[in-house]
């Protein structure tokens, strides 16, 4: 599995917004800028973070975008499963799955799936900003 | 590898292709880094073919060995990994794959086909 641009740049961009939250609405120039990012990329990303309920925009001059909920409230899986459509190891049995396919499947990629769920469903995206999380690792 | 832990002798690539379905050409291909690793070993002869090379491997070593290490994001030569937040995002996933396929042996893989054969399962 690899996360496309789609899903690295909509987090840097959902990030740079909660970090600036106290500042109103952000441009996506100024994102585009802060985080050497193309603006033109950052247009397509914000509308589907906006559509998926992440973020809202504000039109007008002094518009850009705020964030739709409290950052506390934002779970980076929700974000990544939005992002990514679908972020997962396991791929559906094909027709003429064999059984070493289907035990690989049900006993190691399916729980791969339900492990890196576990953690991105209890990692917000206040704490990425805080970094305080980073002390789950190992 | 799952199917090689399951067998008792030596497997040729034919027998290894028709359990798997994998083809034999692509089969003989993954032999050289799974050998590369230690993780298999090739005998010549009537009674040649391959086997694990040990009994304690695990998926994280099959999987390192056949495709490399696994990398959600391609922040290895960045110059903002310091001051990245979601950089940590990527490492966490890292890590949470890593220590999961790590826990996760080839011969326990192999017990569950054995059982769901055995319970009819195919």
């Amino acid at each position: 599995m690899k996360i496309s641009t789609r899903g690295r740049y909509g987090l840097r961009l959902l990030v740079d917004i909660a970090e600036h939250a106290n500042e109103g609405p952000i441009a996506l120039t100024v994102v585009a800028k802060r985080q050497n990012l193309s603006e033109k990329y950052l247009q397509q990303v914000a509308l589907l973070l906006t559509r998926g309920g992440f973020l809202t925009s504000v039109k007008g001059s002094g518009g850009g975008y705020l964030l739709e909920r409290k950052s506390e409230e934002i779970m980076i899986y929700d974000v990544l499963d939005l992002l990514e459509g679908n972020i997962a190891f396991e791929e559906p049995p094909g027709s003429e799955e064999n059984a070493i396919e289907r035990v690989i499947r049900l006993h190691f990629y399916q729980k791969l799936d339900q492990e890196v769920k576990k953690v991105f469903e209890g990692l917000s995206l206040c704490e990425v900003t805080k970094a305080q999380w980073f002390t789950y690792v190992i | 590898m799952v199917y090689l832990a399951t067998c008792r002798e030596n497997c040729s690539i034919r027998s290894i292709s028709e359990a798997t379905g994998i083809s034999s050409g692509y089969l003989e291909q993954l032999m050289i880094p799974l050998r590369r690793a230690g993780l298999v070993q090739a005998e010549r002869g009537v009674q040649g073919g391959y086997r694990l090379a040990k009994a304690d491997i695990t998926c994280k070593e099959v999987l390192a060995a056949s495709e490399g290490d696994f990398e959600p994001a391609p922040c290895k030569n960045c110059t903002r990994t310091d001051a990245c937040k979601t950089h940590q995002i990527w490492s966490l996933l890292q890590s949470a794959v890593v220590d999961f396929s790590s826990q996760v042996t080839i011969l326990e893989l192999a017990s569950h086909l054995v059982e769901s054969e055995a319970g009819g399962g195919i």
